[in-house]
């Protein structure tokens, strides 16, 4: 529970707002306490019979005073409260976007993106509910109660104590059914989860559920969860029906004990009508801020839970990130070495990895010794200005190993040399900024095109830079199909780009960076092949000078490589140019044979 | 996938006279419940006017005249006033909301009931999310309009003509005097209502801005990292953060505004009541009992004209989700059964014919252009062919997941168009290329919900095709909890339980989109190579084939290209042809041979 006190500093920041907010609710709750007590002279001013218009005039206008400056210091506490909320919320948000931006992939293997984005909305808006909602309501009820008890007590402490002992009573109605509601809408939900879970199973499989003619069971057994799911929603109802009502019960109760015991009071001369008429009155101011108190309790204990999940992100060091006395790299030449280079398989972190990944692929699951290494002492060096080519079957950790250099992970053994010093031990912005990379996924910026291409340029966007990388990728043979040209929306706003289209923008995007290291990872698969060969010409030109990292399936697309290796089984089983490969006459020669093949089919169709 | 993130709803018309009709349909089984609940909340409505009635009659009455004892009879009138209430109140929210959530249930299982008898193409255009926002927040909406829109307004209405009916009859001089100031509540209700929704609604917009940006951030982080853009990100974060702020800041003006203005009007409410009510009692033609009550009244009419207002917009949304829900339930059935559906021969013996096939996913794009192909019985067939020459359309064409555009498949003589699909598909079962598996127990993955699969039969099947092994050596066996998507199965698992599955319902006639995963260990592909070759003996097959092992085991091989029938015979025979099934042999399967 004490997980709100992480918010103290975020709240310290707008300390002058929630002060005056709280000084301005409670002059305001005690301002609207004097409503009732003028409400009361009036009365009895009238029924003391020998009143004049005059003071009722006053009376009423006092009321009218009263409510506006009531008015005027609530507005103030409101503005000021709730705004400071939404200024922490606004802090927090920033915090977490920074905190994730830093995160490692590790990280984001081991947590849902489904999971991350409820910590960035429903978290954090629980979290403001209570500072904003919260703040205000228990200021209000808990000020106007005293209020209201001290003026209270002055004019009749036996009907004071039965209103002060028995208002409370609301809230702890409201705790108590609300607490029980929530245990209870928890299994509702969770029966919710599993009929949408079916359902969304059942569409995605609807393939296998009719080719065997099941849609009957299906049907049934949906209607047996949806079923079960009424019930329990009747579970809840049952409970939820009486919350509201029961409310009004109990203070309705004290209205009637009040009138009861008032009555009494006056009908024995120890108390006037105005003073019973001020008592019902501050039944009525109270009643609501009985109940948003008991509120308060749950928006309590949600923040608390909340704000637990948003620490857990806010904590978080990153695995990757540069050293305390990180080296700068001002002049990056690009000489690259692998030394001994190890990686082992991502182990199962807390569990949460399996399921985000799904187990290996054997049928028994793996069992995890020290034998169980992805990649194996892997060395090679790439001198500046040359470069090299990876070939091997999927999954035989190609990316994995280029993802090394830009130390997207690190290795589990050995190490990568940049410039002759390992990565580890450099400013990471500096050996990001050396590397220009084209994943073999391209995810592309729901943004305009000319943004997406020049993601790694800074504010003062290099328009030649920008348009050489377009024509060596030959985006520019398509820029005339998009509505806007370069600047057309890319994503659900804009134009839906086809598969080789988005890794043509990763390549000029990376192009763009002008940096020591091209690595391409797999970027041309979806391009056909007369424009990947073009798109090869152009790179030819831009590669020369720089260091080259290329993966590939095409042997067609790397044999000008300056050296080629072929992984296997997490090992370099043959290395060395094209020429030299095929003499060798192995695998090597072998894929390439069979390339050949194809694309003498590919010419007779 | 981000669903939900970038909705926003479009909201139109409150009412729509046809959309109510269908959707009484669905309430009319539970009128006479629906009547109860009506009649409890009027009720209850009614003895809400009872109260501030009583308080004037005590202290007009017993409070005045100082007898004590008279109010013995005013308090229990009072608790039984407050018990009622509380009774029917209760009530009747148990009974509107059990038929809320009954009539939620049976449109819920319509529409699943009417979504799985849609064929695949229905599918194909039909994201899973949006289906499933269908029997999720649209069934939702109705709920809401059920048991909070219109039955409630009708209980607003009778609150607030009840209210106002009894000041007139107390005495409307002061009844008038009281009124005076709900006009002006009412227009700074639909003022405050008005750009309330505005507001809320730019919330959402600049919400759902932050959300889809931060969905997409977290996708594309990598990038973002490797292209060290991590400020410029944080820029504009900062800024769509900064937009919802003001946004929400002016939310809470309005909000700020709006409740001391209503506290105002009942100030002067208030003060209205006591100065002309003040001279109403010197005058004899009011009483202080009358005043305070009448102070009442005024509160409590305030509450019905706020929630007159706010219904409008369930209304709207209900409408809008009956819309889509009707939307989904009038699409007819692409693939249907016949009036008399044709009975097939018994027994089955799995006999195929093609004739002149011609099938497109789009009419005008031909995929299968004129198809004749004959399979006796007990044959088993490999089609091969480069990918989009229409191989796993005569699959899906056979299962009649689609119909065919011209010509036509028959089974065991019986054009498969005749035949109930139900009845089809009992005697023609395909494996699908993407082994599926769902939440629930490895028995419930063999033998899916169907009764008609025993024990016994499950474990055969499970036992022929080699999955016993992995599947006795797991927690519970059977019973073993399989996750959703079978996430917590390998591949290889999935594959040999999806091969269980059809032998389980051992259909004469199988189809099977055979995919050499290269996320398969070697000796998991020896299980399945075996399993396979198990399956296909003595039953009419056709395989798609990605497998060398497979092609080596079928009696016969169909090459198609360009969606017709190139080559046909038997493996050996191909090769001799030295025609494309020797070069797409060479292509796809002399390096599995090398290995």
């Amino acid at each position: 529970m004490s997980n709100l006190r992480h918010l103290l500093p975020y709240m310290a920041r707008y300390r002058i707002m929630l002060i005056i907010g709280v000084l301005c609710a409670s002059v305001g709750a005690g301002v609207s306490a004097l409503g009732p007590y003028l409400l009361r002279l009036a009365v009895d001013a009238i029924s003391s019979g020998g009143v004049q218009m005059q003071p009722l005039l006053t009376f009423g206008g006092l009321i009218i005073l009263v409510a506006l400056v009531d008015g005027a210091f609530k507005f103030a506490q409101r503005m000021l409260i709730a705004t400071a909320s939404y200024k922490v919320e606004y802090d927090l948000r920033g915090d977490l976007f920074r905190r994730y931006l830093s995160l490692d992939q590790g990280f984001f293997g081991r947590n849902h993106t489904g999971d991350l984005m409820a910590r960035a909305t429903n978290d954090l808006s629980a979290v403001r509910q209570f500072l904003g909602a919260g703040l205000n309501g228990t200021a209000t009820a808990v000020l106007t109660f005293i209020a209201s008890a001290i003026l209270m007590l002055g004019i009749n402490v036996q009907l004071a104590l039965v209103m002060l002992l028995l208002m409370p009573l609301s809230t702890l109605v409201f705790v108590i059914v609300g607490g029980r509601m929530r245990q209870i809408f928890t299994s509702v939900q969770d029966q919710f989860g599993n009929i949408s879970t079916r359902a969304q199973e059942n569409f995605s499989g609807i393939r296998t559920i009719k080719a065997y003619a099941q849609e009957d069971a299906e049907i049934a057994v949906f209607a047996e969860d949806n079923a079960r799911y009424r019930q329990l929603n009747l579970r809840y109802v049952l409970l939820s029906g009486a919350l509201w009502p029961s409310m009004a019960l109990a203070l309705g109760a004290v209205a009637a004990l009040v009138l009861l015991v008032g009555g009494r009071l006056v009908a024995a001369g120890e108390m006037t009508i105005g003073e019973l008429v001020q008592f019902n009155a501050y039944l009525g101011l109270l009643a609501f801020p009985m109940i948003m108190l008991g509120w308060m309790v749950s928006l309590y204990q949600q923040a608390a839970a909340s704000m637990g999940r948003l620490i857990e992100v806010l904590r978080r060091e990153p695995e990757i990130a540069s050293r305390p006395a990180a080296r700068p790299l001002p002049a990056p030449r690009g000489d690259i070495e692998f030394r001994g280079v190890g990686i082992r398989y991502e182990q199962d972190a807390g569990g949460r990895m399996q399921e985000a990944e799904g187990p290996a692929s054997g049928l028994l699951p793996p069992a995890h010794g020290p034998s169980d290494w992805l990649l194996e002492d892997i060395s090679f060096t790439v001198p500046a200005g040359t470069s090299l080519a990876i070939i091997g079957a999927t999954g035989s950790g190609k990316t994995t190993l280029v993802h090394l250099l830009g130390r997207v992970r690190d290795t589990d053994a050995g190490e990568v040399l940049f410039d002759g010093l390992d990565v580890r031990g450099l400013d990471l912005a500096d050996l990001r900024r050396a590397i220009a990379y084209v994943p073999q996924e391209t995810f592309l910026f729901s943004v305009p095109l000319r943004e997406n291409v020049g993601f790694g340029l800074g504010d003062g966007a290099d328009e030649q830079l920008l348009d050489h990388a377009v024509a060596v990728s030959r985006l520019s043979n398509d820029l005339s199909q998009f509505p806007d040209g370069i600047d057309t929306m890319v994503g659900e706003r804009g134009v839906t780009l086809s598969g080789g289209q988005k890794q043509r923008v990763a390549i000029a995007r990376a192009l763009t960076r002008d940096a020591a290291v091209l690595i391409l990872d797999d970027a041309m698969s979806s391009v056909d092949t007369h424009t990947a060969s073009q798109i090869l010409a152009g790179l030819r030109e831009v590669m020369r000078g720089r260091t080259s990292i290329i993966i590939a399936q095409r042997i067609a697309t790397v044999k000008d490589a300056d050296q080629i290796v072929l992984l296997d089984g997490g090992r370099i089983v043959e290395r060395g140019a094209h020429r030299e490969l095929l003499r060798l006459g192995g695998r090597y020669a072998a894929m390439y044979r069979r390339e050949l093949l194809e694309s003498e089919l590919r010419i007779e169709r | 996938m981000s669903r939900g993130f970038e909705d926003d709803e479009i909201l139109g018309k409150a009412y729509d006279g046809r959309l109510v009709r269908r959707l009484t349909v669905f309430v009319a089984p539970y009128w006479r419940r629906l009547a109860v609940a009506v009649a409890l909340l009027l009720g209850a409505a009614l003895t809400d006017l009872a109260p501030p009635l009583l308080v004037q009659r005590a202290i007009d009455g017993p409070i005045s005249a100082r007898q004590l004892d008279g109010l013995w009879p005013i308090f229990a009138i009072y608790a039984g006033v407050l018990v009622s209430n509380f009774a029917l109140r209760y009530a009747h929210n148990y009974i509107i909301n059990s038929v809320g959530q009954q009539v939620m249930q049976d449109m819920r299982t319509a529409i699943f009931r009417h979504i799985q008898r849609m064929s695949l193409s229905f599918f194909d255009r039909n994201p899973v999310g949006r289906l499933l926002t269908r029997i999720t927040n649209d069934v939702d909406a109705l709920n809401e309009f059920l048991t909070q829109g219109l039955v409630m307004i009708l209980a607003d209405m009778v609150t607030l003509v009840g209210i106002i009916s009894v000041m007139l009859v107390l005495n409307w001089r002061l009844a008038l005097i009281s009124m005076a100031t709900l006009p002006v509540l009412t227009l700074i209700v639909s003022i405050y209502q008005r750009h309330m929704r505005s507001t809320y609604r730019v919330v959402r917009q600049r919400l759902a801005k932050i959300n889809a940006y931060l969905n997409e951030q977290i996708g594309g982080v990598l990038v973002t990292q490797l292209f060290t853009r991590e400020a410029r990100s944080q820029a504009h974060f900062a800024e769509l953060s900064e937009d919802y702020l003001q946004a929400n800041v002016r939310s809470v003006l309005i909000f700020a505004l709006f409740i001391p203005a209503v506290g105002l009007m009942a100030a002067i409410g208030t003060a209205a009541v006591l100065y002309g009510g003040g001279q109403g009692v010197l005058a004899g033609w009011a009483s202080l009992g009358m005043l305070a009550a009448f102070v009442q009244y005024t509160e409590r009419a305030f509450q019905p004209i706020r929630n007159l207002a706010e219904r409008y917009t369930i209304l709207q949304a209900a409408m809008a989700s009956a819309e889509r829900i009707f939307g989904v339930l009038d699409t007819p059935e692409d693939v249907r059964d016949p009036e008399t559906p044709a009975i097939l021969p018994s027994p089955v013996r799995g006999a195929i014919e093609f004739r002149d096939v011609v099938f497109g996913y789009n009419p005008d794009e031909p995929v299968l252009k004129g198809i004749s192909i004959s399979i006796p019985a007990g044959q088993s067939v490999a089609i091969v062919g480069a990918t989009g020459a229409g191989k796993s359309s005569t699959v899906g064409l056979l299962a009649r997941f689609y119909d065919v555009q011209q010509g036509g498949i028959y089974l065991d003589g019986v054009d498969i168009r005749t035949v109930a699909q139900r009845e089809l598909r009992r005697h023609v079962a395909a494996v699908p290329q993407d082994p599926v598996c769902f939440s629930g127990t490895i028995a419930s993955n063999i033998r899916l919900h169907s009764a008609e699969i025993s024990d016994e039969r499950m474990r055969w099947a499970a036992e022929l095709v080699n999955a016993s092994v992995f599947i006795e050596r797991m927690p519970g066996g059977y019973d073993h909890e399989i996750r959703e998507r079978g996430s917590n199965l390998s591949i290889g698992q999935r594959q040999l339980i999806a091969f269980a599955r059809a032998l389980a319902f051992n259909p004469e006639v199988l189809l099977i989109l055979d995919e050499a995963t290269s996320s398969v260990d070697t000796a998991t592909e020896a299980l399945i190579q075996d399993a396979l070759v198990k399956m296909l003996k003595g039953r009419t097959s056709i395989v798609i084939a990605h497998r060398l092992s497979t092609i080596r085991h079928v009696d016969r091989i169909i090459v198609l290209d360009h969606g017709r029938v190139v080559e046909d015979g038997s493996h050996e025979d191909l090769l001799a042809l030295g025609g494309f099934y020797h070069r797409l042999y060479h292509l796809q399967f002399a390096e599995q041979a090398a290995t």
